[in-house]
């Protein structure tokens, strides 16, 4: 407007700049707000940001495998689908006088896809919350209908169902250590045995992790955490070798069924170092099947069972009596004709005797020499001498619910007669393990050491983060004494013993019987109907390699004697586990089995669990390569299918039903396995299957 | 009259207008391209329509720069009745409840009249104005019919419901009334009645969720599950930017669906989440820029019709642009309102480049011959 008088241009031009002012003003107003929010408070709306986006996993990182001592799996985990749901999500935006209409309609096709009860998800649906699992371990089938049901390019897609990945546990040897593997809840928590006592290194660190999330609560990885190998728990290699817990837990069981025992244990260790190499409970049962079976059998009765060890205690009462020299080796005592009575109690000897060495004390088990070398040790020198072998203490073995075994009772100095009775083990209480190591420390020199279960731990990534080495408890009695104590168990074994049984052909056997009178709960008393009969040994002599301890409670049947029904159990188990450790009797050329496995382990996986599973003969299984796939198949042979493909579950569950062993590596869908299709394997065999996420 | 008209000259196009108002429509794509992102499908597309508007409404504003302005000021009422004849279709439409945008009806044929009503409320003003040249102070009474200019599209926007829009008419009209000659005694009765004009509106106008979005503008954190939810989110996403911000396409809280509406009223957050202050204080001084140039425009028009279609034309950007920064920097409250050029959307595409265009006619046409002394 310039052609205006100049008074009235110049008003315009004030009212204009102060419109340009005033608009000026308002988007300063904003800018200044805009840096109040972005730079001033700017980090506490970052942090509010950062916390919508970040949520904790909840998906478990996977759980680590449980090795044998030579790399055979025993539990490992299996990733299979699980679906979720995100109720918040699924119902957000509906109005809320149509949401009960909505949750029936939404509910049925959810119901639907997992064959699932319609009202089991309007339940859930019905909650709100913003996670609840709907159906874990679902089929491949479900996982295909829940995806469309969520598919964005449907018309009417359901919104927050998720499928994750859940970690199964399994267990490729069935039955094979049960009770001392434990197992693993359906939320991926160890509940029972090492399961739960290496909980810490066996689960994953999901704590340490978080993902990003959407509005939608889906999961996004940020960069830096894709290694999942470093968020998996560790692997953990455990002291067992399969090939003798196996042996162990044949021998128990049909030591069982000989005798119709109700409940039996074997712990075998190497003396040299502790490391336990079997321990097996019967009965037993399936980790993969946990659910079925009898809260009994999942107990670990090497243990957590404490029982009146009976004779066997003889042998460190009397290391202890020769450690403090208050029995000569070579004295001879008066065994009383077989009775004898302390204080208004009567005691008797089986064999009746005259006069015996400490040395047949031990060989024909007299329960009257052993009370007076005893009496002469004096019962606090007694205590201590037990005590100092590991009795009436927890030996420290990584494993929940252990007991402690009880010395004495009453909480008080045993009076003369119960120092009687603990010199032949009544009145006392100790675990199979216990029997085990404190036998260990006779044949290793005297020494007690801690018994070892973890051999290895490795993370995820296979870098060791521990290894176990021997540790010493104490020195319990002088080498010289241990020694002699050694040489005089070898008389059980041999000649007029109460342990002829043990003897393995080849091996001077160290060993002592046990038959202890159970107290029937009812009366309160000893009864002559239940015993327990046990045999704790070494072998060999000259340089012990393994202790073996075998516990069966109340056999039946024609004997009960500790020599009769479970000394045979020890040379059985121990025969096949000297040979198995590559111990040739009497100076052959030593060729370690152990070794050779190791070389094959490398090629062939399938050669050598064969090796370990199974008898002399099938150490010629077929290799994996040079199978023919016409190769006639025999009874207790599997032919191998072709699992090309197939989902872990599946396939893990069809090679098991062949009665074939699977090792599993990665997850997903099968991308190789060994041996090939159509391999004819001996039952038991390892299939070695490897799977790959199917992107 | 020919003669007249033909003194456009090619070399007064008005090329920083151009140049600021193409800028924010070529960040406005970029920031759509990114705030559509997260979605698949059709919506992911957004940005290309978007595109295909500006080039139809830059053909269509290229004309109505070229047409002289002084044209529409013969055509002021008529198109005025024609955008309150709309409004009131939409009106006795929605009874019928056709489209329905959260309880709104604001459409007809794929069309938001309250959009357009901005532009020909504005040409109506110029023109009642220009034909009422008086030089003294007006009183309130001599206010009376533009008021009722801008009242009535107001107040049928209001009931569609729109609050957003039928605030920016009654600011549009304010602006345009700042610029004219009023009597003191005038302005203070003026701003004597807000106070109980404003009591009446509160309690008998406005409806339950648009009184809620005010309560809680002033208590914005009192209920963030229902109507604090955007402007929550919204403030979280522009903090989340920071000084520099988190980088193009990756800002977070967009990218995993914080943002609520991101392409329509609240494409601010995400630009402000990827640029930061910095990229935030650049498009306000685009658009300052954008105001300060129509108003220094409308002050040198060579008539009084082409002023106040200036500063009107002005007005309908700035107060877009400073109403939709201004509540997603949680300034102001939230209330529907487009950010120019960068929320999607035709009918806002095209007002805004109306607007644009009606400010570069006037601004080529400024330097012309002197006009007729009669119609000043």
């Amino acid at each position: 407007m310039k052609n205006l008088d100049p008074e009235r241009a110049r008003w315009i031009k004030i009212r204009m700049g102060m419109l340009c002012g005033l608009m000026g003003l308002g988007l300063g107003g904003i800018v200044s707000g805009a840096y109040h929010v972005q730079v001033d408070d700017g980090d506490e709306w970052f942090e509010l940001a950062e916390r919508q986006r970040q949520r904790r996993l909840h998906i478990q990182p996977k759980r680590g495998t449980i090795y044998d001592r030579n790399g055979a799996p025993l539990a490992e985990s299996v990733e299979v689908p699980s679906v979720s749901l995100d109720a918040v999500e699924m119902l957000r935006g509906i109005d809320p006088k149509y949401l009960p209409m909505k949750i029936q309609q939404y509910s049925a096709r959810v119901a639907e896809a997992l064959n699932m009860p319609v009202e089991d998800v309007a339940d859930k649906l019905t909650r709100r919350r913003r996670f609840a699992w709907l159906k874990r371990r679902v089929s491949e089938d479900e996982v295909q209908k829940v995806r469309e049901l969520s598919d964005r390019t449907q018309r009417y897609p359901l919104a927050g169902l998720t499928i994750e990945g859940e970690g199964h546990r399994f267990y490729p040897n069935r039955e094979l250590a049960g009770p001392l593997l434990g197992f693993v809840s359906p939320d991926g928590d160890g509940r029972e045995g090492l399961e739960l006592s290496l909980e810490h290194e066996l689960k994953g660190h999901a704590s340490e992790v978080h993902g990003l999330r959407d509005r939608a609560g889906r999961l996004l990885f940020s960069e830096g955490v894709e290694d999942e190998q470093a968020l998996a728990g560790h692997n953990v290699y455990l002291t067992i070798d399969k090939g003798i817990q196996f042996t162990a837990e044949r021998e128990l069981e049909a030591a069982m069924k000989t005798y119709e025992a109700i409940g039996g244990s074997i712990v075998a260790v190497d003396p040299a170092t502790g490391e336990i190499l079997a321990m097996a409970s019967s009965p037993g049962y399936n980790p993969n099947d946990y659910g079925a079976a009898d809260p009994d059998a999942r107990r670990n009765r090497a243990v957590a069972d404490r029982f009146e060890p009976g004779s066997s205690m003889k042998v460190f009462m009397m290391a202890s009596a020769l450690a403090a020299k208050s029995v000569d080796p070579n004295a001879t005592i008066y065994a009383e004709n077989g009775t004898m009575a302390i204080d208004n109690v009567v005691i008797h000897d089986t064999h009746v005797s005259k006069w015996l060495t400490p040395t047949q004390c031990l060989s024909i088990s007299s329960n009257i020499c052993a009370a007076k070398i005893a009496l002469g040790l004096g019962e606090s020198r007694l205590y201590e001498g037990l005590r100092r072998f590991g009795f009436g203490d927890q030996s420290g073995i990584p494993f929940p619910g252990e007991s402690a075994g009880v010395l004495r009772p009453r909480g008080r100095p045993w009076v003369q007669v119960e120092t009687a009775n603990a010199a032949y083990g009544q009145g006392i209480s100790v675990t199979t393990l216990q029997l085990a190591m404190a036998m260990s420390a006779v044949a290793n020199n005297g020494r007690l050491l801690e018994p070892l279960l973890v051999k290895r731990v490795n993370d995820g990534t296979g870098v060791t983060l521990s290894e176990a080495s021997p540790h010493i408890r104490r020195d319990v009695v002088p080498a010289a004494t241990a020694q002699l104590v050694s040489e005089m168990l070898v008389s059980v074994t041999e000649g007029e013993g109460t342990g002829v049984e043990a003897a393995i052909p080849g091996f001077r056997v160290a060993g002592k019987t046990g038959t202890a009178q159970k107290i029937d709960p009812t009366t309160g008393k000893y009864t002559d109907a239940h015993y327990i009969a046990s045999f704790v040994g070494f072998v060999p002599v000259e340089k012990p390699r393994i202790t073996i301890a075998v516990v069966l409670d109340e056999p039946v049947g024609g004997t009960h004697a500790g020599g009769s029904v479970s000394a045979p159990v020890f040379r059985r188990v121990g025969e096949m586990a000297l040979r198995y450790l590559g111990v040739m009797p009497r100076g052959s050329v030593p060729m370690k089995l152990a070794d050779l496995s190791k070389k094959a382990e490398a090629g062939d996986t399938a050669a050598n669990t064969y090796q370990v599973m199974g008898e002399a003969k099938v150490a010629a299984a077929p290799a994996a390569g040079v199978v023919t796939p016409s190769a006639p198949m025999r009874a207790g042979e599997a032919r191998v299918p072709d699992f090309a493909g197939w989902p872990a579950r599946e396939a893990v569950k069809a090679a098991m039903g062949l009665g074939l062993t699977p090792t599993v590596e990665g997850t997903g869908r099968l991308t190789h396995q060994e041996p090939p299709a159509g391999a004819v394997l001996p039952k038991g065999a390892a299939v070695k299957l490897v799977f790959e996420p199917s992107t | 009259m020919s003669d007249k008209f033909s003194d456009r000259d090619q070399n007064h196009f008005d090329w920083p207008l151009f140049i600021a108002a193409a800028l924010i429509a070529v960040l406005g794509v970029i920031n759509l391209y990114s705030a559509t992102s997260v979605y698949q499908g059709a919506r992911s597309e957004l940005y290309i329509s978007q595109v295909q508007w500006l080039v139809v409404g830059g053909i269509i504003a290229g004309v109505v720069a070229a047409i002289d302005y002084r044209h529409l000021e013969r055509l002021g009422y008529v198109l005025y009745t024609f955008g309150i004849f709309s409004l009131t279709l939409v009106f006795v439409l929605s009874s019928g409840a056709a489209n329905n945008v959260r309880n709104a009806n604001r459409w007809i044929f794929g069309f938001q009249p309250s959009e357009f009503m901005k532009l020909f409320m504005v040409i109506a003003l110029a023109k009642y104005l220009h034909d009422d040249p008086r030089s003294e102070g007006r009183t309130l009474r001599e206010l009376l019919v533009p008021a009722v200019l801008a009242g009535a599209p107001a107040l049928l926007i209001l009931k569609q419901p729109d609050l957003g829009t039928a605030t920016i008419h009654i600011l549009i009209f304010l602006t345009i009334v700042a610029m004219t000659r009023i009597r003191w005694q005038s302005a203070a009765l003026f701003f004597g009645s807000m106070i109980p004009s404003g009591y009446i509106v509160w309690n008998y106008v406005l409806l339950g969720y648009q009184k809620a979005r005010v309560t809680t503008f002033i208590n914005p954190e009192a209920d963030l599950l229902h109507t604090g939810w955007h402007a929550h989110h919204a403030r979280v996403a522009i903090g989340d930017g920071g000084l520099f911000g988190s980088g193009f396409m990756k800002g977070t809280q967009n990218q995993f669906g914080f943002i609520p509406d991101q392409f329509t009223d609240f494409p601010f957050p995400v630009f402000a989440e990827e640029w930061g202050f910095v990229g935030c204080t650049i498009l306000v001084c685009l658009y300052g820029f954008l105001t300060v140039w129509g108003i220094h425009i409308a002050s040198q028009a060579k008539d009084r019709f082409g002023a106040v279609l200036a500063v009107g034309a002005t007005a309908v950007i700035f107060w877009h642009a400073l109403i939709n920064i201004g509540m997603a920097a949680g300034v102001l409250p939230v209330v529907g309102v487009t950010l120019p050029l960068f929320s999607y959307g035709g009918s806002s595409v095209m007002t805004m480049l109306m607007s644009i265009a009606l400010v570069m006619n006037v601004s080529m046409r400024r330097h012309g011959s002197v006009p007729t002394p009669d119609r000043l």
